[in-house]
């Protein structure tokens, strides 16, 4: 599922990673219910592992309303999360799940897949939504990690954005971080199930996603990236899902 | 706003004051001789969404407590990060019209807002009705789109 990335085992220098982004709705449609999918591959330039990151600001394009979308009714506590996991939440906090490949220092350098990263509605911060990211890490990174992000909403005209802090992950106790190498995640409906309480029978539904802008600007949805490394070094990426055909 | 359909009660309202200015030709005088009444406004509602779920347009129907009481619309229009509202009341004797935006934010099943609204018209005994910004706060609850909204401030009318 996830792409193969090349990597060498010898430490990236500094200042020079290098992203790529692709972001997708679907169904991509104008108006529509949608999942957002996005996924970012991270490389040092002259070769060997990026830098471990520190943080993603993930830039979202402008006109998405997050009241009208069904997600997230409920909340999951993180420090629940740490312990319990996922299946220690409602399952109406599931907001999307995704996977990621990694690397440790002393690897192949072909990446290690965390398989399982799901997304959660947490208690929103500074009256914005926050996005818990779980990633449950296995051999040779056996550890559980939870990411807060912060969605600060954008306006009609302005995007919004998704801030990430990302924690240093050691690669085996007290030894040195892992690097990310890449990132797919998705947030939306596909794929989630929730439950209601109907006339006292518990009921399944699926929930509303966000809503694909009612307008495509020219050149499409731009969906844009910032990522900062522990290094000091940032690296920067863009893509624009192009706009949806006007009939179908 | 498209779509939103006043009901009849605007009608009638309109047509008894008809009625009375061709009962008592005298009534456009009274009308010069028009004195100001100022409220304190303090009004509570619950309101059910009556279309169906667009993303980005909610009408809500419900009854609105408390200086003045009677069937009170909303519509809102959902943007990235704030709604822009109107909301027609309908007490007895005249209806009340007033428009406004208020931000929100997303807590879990909830979404409280907060914004001000500024009564536009109004019709019957509330023709001369004129307002500051009124405070205009509630939630959205969000697996079904219901809105509890509490408006207060001053009212002339």
């Amino acid at each position: 599922m996830l792409v193969v990335l090349v990597a060498a085992m010898a430490p990236a220098a500094a200042g020079a990673e290098t992203a790529t982004l692709h972001a997708s709705f679907s169904p991509d449609r104008l108006g529509a219910s949608t999942t957002i999918g996005f996924s970012f591959n991270l490389a040092a330039s002259g070769g060997g592992l990026p830098a471990p990151l520190s943080a993603i600001s993930l830039r979202l394009p402008p006109g998405i309303n997050y009241l009208s979308t069904t997600l997230g009714l409920a909340i999951c506590q993180p420090s629940v999360l740490q312990v319990r996991g996922p299946s220690g939440c409602p399952p109406n906090s599931r907001l999307g799940s995704g996977s990621a490949l990694v690397e440790v220092p002393f690897g192949t350098g072909a990446g290690k897949e965390i398989p399982e990263i799901a997304a959660l509605m947490g208690p929103p911060a500074h009256e914005n939504i926050v996005v818990l990211f779980y990633a449950n890490g296995l051999a040779p990174i056996l550890a559980q990690i939870v990411m807060q992000a912060e969605l600060i909403a954008g306006t009609d005209t302005t995007p919004g954005r998704l801030d990430t802090q990302v924690p240093l992950i050691a690669s085996v106790p007290a030894g040195p971080p892992v690097s990310i190498l890449s990132v797919r995640a998705s947030i939306g409906p596909a794929g989630l199930t929730y439950y209601e309480n109907r006339h006292g029978h518990r009921v399944a539904f699926h929930p509303r996603g966000v809503s694909v802008p009612e307008h495509c600007p020219r050149g499409g949805f731009r969906f844009s990236a910032r990522f900062a490394f522990t290094d000091a070094s940032t690296a920067t990426a863009a893509y624009s899902v192009p706009c949806p055909p006007r009939h179908r | 706003m498209p779509g939103f359909v006043p009901p009849a009660r605007v009608l009638i309202a309109s047509l008894s004051g008809l009625c009375a200015l061709i009962v008592f030709p005298g009534a456009s005088h009274a009308a010069h001789a028009h004195t100001a009444r100022t409220v304190n406004l303090s009004e509570n509602a619950r309101l059910h969404r009556t279309n169906r779920p667009s993303g980005v347009h909610l009408d809500e129907q419900g009854y609105a407590s408390g200086t003045i009481s009677g069937t009170i619309y909303i519509h809102l229009k959902v943007y990235a990060n704030h709604v822009s509202a109107e909301v027609n009341i309908y007490p007895h004797g005249g209806s009340l019209t007033a428009t406004g935006s208020a931000g929100y934010h997303v807590n879990g099943g909830y979404a409280p807002f907060s914004g001000t609204i500024t009564v536009q018209r109004g019709t019957g005994t509330y023709a001369h009705a004129s307002s500051g910004g009124l405070r205009f706060t509630g939630s959205i609850q969000r697996s079904n789109d219901s809105v509890t909204v509490q408006l207060s401030g001053r009212l002339s009318y």
